[in-house]
């Protein structure tokens, strides 16, 4: 079914002949990832909507001035350009530190949305910030790694370009990433998904070739 | 088996990124190593949590966008 779907390249075709609906589409299919990739950066609601705002902004500007070099790689150009972004805004807030990290906002939003129970919802929201809290103190090199691949959907090769190492050192670095990942909420005593018993191997096989 | 294919291997599998031959040897792989298979379901469950973290800007952060793909003039 997600063959039906427009690739990217013919939604930027349609969106420089004039089709604003095809932006729209390019928007609703690669907003959350770049929201998430610099709010796990920035870890500030309002700058990461901000700089959300900014990445797509300066997105417009390339294409629509007829920069974009279109090598079926949008949502990872989309990706670096909020990574960049993101890292910029971060080293500033460093130098002049302030006080608003709201990993909750989201959690007045959820609880309406959600057919879960209240209790449930906070369960998991706390889970979420705890989460996004250790993948704060991972190193930066591997922290950025597995925001580039895993939120800015960005393949291992390409990492390795951006980022100026070999490929085997990207993937090194993911893997340790994700070692002290679970390092660390062993020792909070997170769970990796609630909604999980222990690893069900044969589902879990399924589920990925199904995806 | 565990020990002759690497973790780097591996989650190029989980993140869809081997050609066709390589995943094909490493779902041979999965069906006789339960210690693969067990990394396996630990960076599944992994890429899984981290899935829930993702988060979609506000409405009116989607709107000032296409607001202004709207009015931008080449």
């Amino acid at each position: 079914m997600e063959s039906l779907q427009p690739s990217d390249s013919a939604l930027i075709d349609l969106y420089l002949a004039g089709r604003e609906s095809a932006f729209a589409q390019l928007l609703q299919r690669h907003q959350a990832r770049v929201f998430t990739t610099i709010h796990l950066v920035v870890r500030d609601e309002d700058l990461a909507n901000d700089l959300t705002q900014d990445t797509f902004i300066k997105a417009i500007r390339t294409l629509k001035s007829g920069r974009y070099q279109d090598e079926g790689k949008f949502g990872s150009w989309l990706c670096r350009i909020a990574h960049n972004l993101a890292i910029d805004a971060f080293r500033r807030a460093k130098r002049a530190p302030q006080t608003s990290l709201d990993d909750n906002i989201g959690l007045a939003n959820s609880l309406h949305l959600s057919e879960e129970s209240a209790d449930d919802v906070l369960t998991r929201e706390e889970s979420h910030a705890q989460l996004r809290q250790l993948i704060q103190e991972l190193p930066a090199a591997q922290k950025e790694v597995l925001l580039m691949r895993h939120y800015g959907d960005m393949s291992f090769q390409e990492i390795a370009d951006a980022t100026g190492v070999s490929i085997n050192t990207a993937l090194g670095r993911m893997r340790y990433a994700l070692i002290n990942l679970r390092k660390k909420m062993a020792a909070y005593s997170l769970l990796y998904d609630t909604n999980l018993t222990p690893p069900d191997v044969a589902s879990l096989r399924l589920q990925r070739i199904a995806s | 088996m565990i020990q002759t294919l690497p973790h780097p291997t591996l989650l190029r599998y989980v993140y869809n990124e081997l050609p066709a031959n390589e995943q094909q040897e490493i779902e041979d792989a999965l069906l006789h190593d339960s210690e693969l298979a067990e990394a396996c379901a630990e960076m599944l469950l992994a890429q899984r949590t981290l899935d829930g973290l993702a988060r979609a800007p506000r409405p009116a952060t989607t709107a000032t966008i296409l607001q202004y793909s709207r009015t931008f003039l080449r």
